[in-house]
């Protein structure tokens, strides 16, 4: 079902939404954006960056979230501590990123209930992109900037209006109320999600690229690529498809909390008798890359990487692991 | 802010603090419950982070004592000691700690009833400045842990 | 193709040719234009590679504490890169007689977010032309004074010339002006302290404690951080003021009398955290009260290792 909305309207849209749910957007933040609560509908601004640095799959995995209290020596549980929103401005990217983690997280037999319940309460109003960066990858990953899996709406940007592009009941809840789109406004959305994909170079080919890392496991390949790598914890944070974690019991805030972990620590593998089955970078770098591009296909045979960005713009050291996948690519044994 | 607050106290002091016998036993025994000791076998174990932890507990005065220079116990702990929490004292202050939070008394064995007349000075100097408010961070402040 | 870039070809292929080193960390071409790549290597035909220029924004020396202590290196050094490796070897972390500096005199850093505060995200190409930075994006060229771009570490260097250098390339620069150097620190001293509190706190909460600061910082070599400490915890590792406030805090202390004013760490952060203040004053302090620099001497102890007992009279009994 294909909805209009004029630019203009979309405050008031937003406002309306505010009645019944949290409405989250990309705010501004110094020189950068960060998806939060709005307080009032002219906070959103979802075109100052081209995407948040953070990524919004905190919102559904805090980097640090309490999982149980203990008050009082009662335990208290915290699933329940969520409530209805709705997240506007999101990428598809990040969207599609969310999709893939349920995989982990809400599929099978062990539900992560944290998880799940903010998914299920979550509306997620996707704004496509337009203009993609030159940092952006996701067309050689299986995605592109318009992808609308895991989209409750899809907007499209086609001037001085979006339309809407209404995938379930979920995103009818909040437009159902909305003109249908004309023919010429649904064409000409078309034309700007072709437009878009077209823009975007292939930086690599991600065909065969499981089989490809498998067989340069044991190679000199990884110790040569990790050199720069300072071994900090930016690509894991910054990406939206990271998902390991470490649980702490927290004593003296009577908490138990699990917080974002980093395999690009040495200490994430290290075990309590001082063993480390990934002692050095290259172990780690190896697994990292591998993790993505290898690993994350065989388990679900999807890439673990939705071509975001932001590792490649956001590293200290200037890695690019479009350059690193283009490289294993093209090794050859010499 | 007067009357109903007492002020949280911490005393970090060297084992070896050449204190009269009495007031090494008053130290010991008979300290108010609101300044807590924390004996170290020497002033050069005090790290910064113990000063820190306090700090962010919601300590609002900490004092810490130790030998005079040609005293120390170990040689040389102290003077380690005092180059890095003076300038740790500064560093906090430049952060917006009141400088009047840290305090040092360096104490010889002849200076009867200097201990117990630094911790008083040190709990009037923090009754006149109030409560600790900056820097206290922790979830559950130190006295009110489980 | 700039003098300096050259020079640094012909000397690293000279010092693997002639088998000096074994490896030679330098700097090639980036991944994206505002930015370069360390590099590291072994053959003298790659010296091809290596480039010199003002968006070669890491702290090279960061990079001594990874590689294996036998191992005989070539680095590159700007001022703040040699002052770092006399730091470390007095603190006994290397043999000096390992390392050959090819040391050059540093104009400073071009710092990327200052460019894309103004032309936006999608940076095409980025050249320097004598003083003038020049940058193509989707939407034209644009122009920048490079004294404008400059990261603000660089803004305030006072030691541009490497020290203790195997080998100089390029004309010594003037050194900086410590006055100016200074003088943000007594800027923001002179600031209320509810104020110095509150900038303080509104700096740390963007933290994610990815520690790319720390990474990326020479002196920051140890194996076991005090981050990591679980019994007792100093630093929990949950996003709180409290946790991310004793990180910002102890880290910035553990570099007393040891920080370069390099600025690695406020270009490593992906969230734009400002830490150079901490550490500014810091550095001040020993200056004040140690005549203190860290990098101006290869044997004096920094303050804080370098305790006497002159310092009686120097403190309140």
């Amino acid at each position: 079902m294909y909805k209009v909305l004029s630019k203009a309207d979309l405050p008031r849209l937003i406002e309306k939404w505010m009645a019944q749910a949290t409405v989250y957007a990309p705010l501004r933040q110094g020189d950068f954006t960060k998806f939060a609560p709005l307080n009032d509908p002219a906070q959103a601004d979802l075109y100052y960056a081209a995407n948040t640095r953070y990524p919004p799959k905190a919102l559904f995995l805090p980097q640090s979230e309490v999982m149980f209290r203990a008050k009082d020596g009662e335990f208290e549980s915290t699933e329940d501590e969520v409530s209805s929103r709705v997240i506007l401005g999101i990428h598809s990217c990040d969207t599609r990123a969310l999709q893939l983690l349920d995989g982990v997280f809400w599929a099978g037999d062990y539900q992560d209930p944290y998880w799940a319940k903010k998914r299920g309460q979550t509306t997620l109003v996707v704004l496509g992109c337009a203009n993609p960066c030159a940092t952006c990858f996701c067309t050689s990953v299986g995605s592109g900037p318009f992808d609308k899996r895991g989209a409750d709406v899809m907007l499209i940007d086609i001037g001085d209006e979006y339309v809407a592009d209404v995938r379930n009941e979920k995103g009818q809840a909040l437009f159902d109320h909305l003109p249908d789109a004309s023919q010429e406004q649904t064409d000409t959305s078309r034309q700007v999600q072709a437009a878009a994909a077209a823009k975007m170079e292939k930086p690599f080919e991600s065909e065969g690229i499981e089989d490809k890392l498998y067989s340069l496991f044991d190679n000199d390949f990884w110790p040569k690529i990790q050199q720069s790598c300072l071994g900090c914890g930016v690509c894991t944070f910054l990406c939206p498809t990271c998902h390991c974690f470490d649980i702490v019991d927290e004593a003296q805030r009577s908490e138990r909390v699990r917080n974002w972990d980093t395999c690009m620590f040495r200490i994430y593998s290290q075990e309590a008798s001082g063993h480390n089955p990934r002692p050095t970078n290259t172990e780690r770098t190896r697994q990292r890359i591998m993790h993505k591009y290898a690993y994350f296909v065989e388990l679900y045979d999807e890439i673990g990487c939705t071509g975001c960005g932001r590792c490649v713009r956001y590293c200290p050291v200037d890695l690019d692991i479009r350059q690193i996948i283009r490289s294993a690519q093209a090794w050859e044994e010499s | 802010m007067n009357d109903t607050w007492t002020p949280r106290i911490v005393v970090f002091q060297c084992q070896y603090s050449l204190y009269s016998e009495a007031d090494q036993k008053w130290m010991d025994t008979q300290l108010p419950p609101h300044i807590k000791l924390i004996q170290v076998p020497c002033t050069g174990r005090i790290s910064p982070l113990f000063v820190l932890n306090a700090i962010q507990g919601g300590t609002d005065g900490v004092l810490i004592s130790g030998c005079l220079p040609e005293k120390c116990h170990f040689k040389e702990g102290n003077l380690g000691a005092r180059r890095q929490l003076d300038e740790f004292r500064r560093f906090l202050t430049y952060l917006g700690m009141g400088e009047e939070r840290m305090r040092f008394a360096w104490i010889d064995l002849s200076e009867r009833g200097r201990i117990r007349q630094e911790l008083a000075d040190l709990e009037e100097t923090i009754r006149a400045t109030g409560p600790i408010k900056r820097l206290v961070t922790r979830a559950i402040p130190i006295g009110e842990q489980p | 193709m700039n003098q300096l870039t050259l020079a640094i070809r012909q000397e690293a292929a000279r010092v693997l040719g002639k088998d000096i080193v074994d490896m030679v960390i330098g700097f090639e071409a980036g991944a994206l234009p505002l930015k370069a790549q360390p590099a590291f290597i072994t053959q003298k035909e790659e010296a091809e590679k290596l480039v010199y220029n003002g968006f070669c924004q890491n702290n090279l020396a960061a990079y001594l504490a990874r590689r294996p202590k036998e191992e005989r290196i070539g680095i590159i050094c700007r001022g703040c890169e040699s002052r770092a490796v006399r730091a470390m070897v007095i603190e006994h972390q290397h043999d000096r007689d390992k390392l050959y500096l090819i040391g050059v005199p540093c104009t400073g850093i071009i710092d990327w977010r200052k460019i894309e505060r103004q032309v936006g995200e999608n940076t095409l190409q980025a050249v320097e032309e004598g003083d003038e930075v020049i940058v193509t994006t989707r939407d034209g060229e644009y122009r920048f004074q490079r004294a404008d771009v400059l990261h603000d570490s660089c803004k305030r260097c006072l030691h541009p010339n490497p020290v203790g250098a195997d080998i100089v390339l390029g004309d010594p620069l003037p050194e900086g002006d410590p006055e100016q150097a200074w003088a943000p620190v007594l800027e923001f001293e002179a600031l209320p302290p509810e104020e110095r509190y509150a900038y303080f706190v509104q700096e740390a909460e963007r933290c994610i404690r990815c520690y790319a600061c720390r990474e990326a910082c020479p002196m920051c070599y140890c194996t076991e951080c005090f981050v990591d400490c679980t019994t007792p915890r100093w630093a929990e590792s949950m996003i709180t003021p409290s946790g991310t406030q004793a990180w910002h805090i102890i880290r910035a202390f553990h570099q007393t009398g040891r920080c370069v004013s390099c600025g690695a760490c406020e270009r490593a952060c992906p969230m734009d955290i400002k830490m150079t203040y901490l550490v500014d004053k810091l550095n001040y302090d020993m200056v004040q009260q140690y005549r203190f620099e860290v990098g101006a001497s290869d044997e004096a102890q920094p303050p804080f290792a370098a305790f006497t007992l002159d310092d009686r009279n120097r403190f309140v009994r």
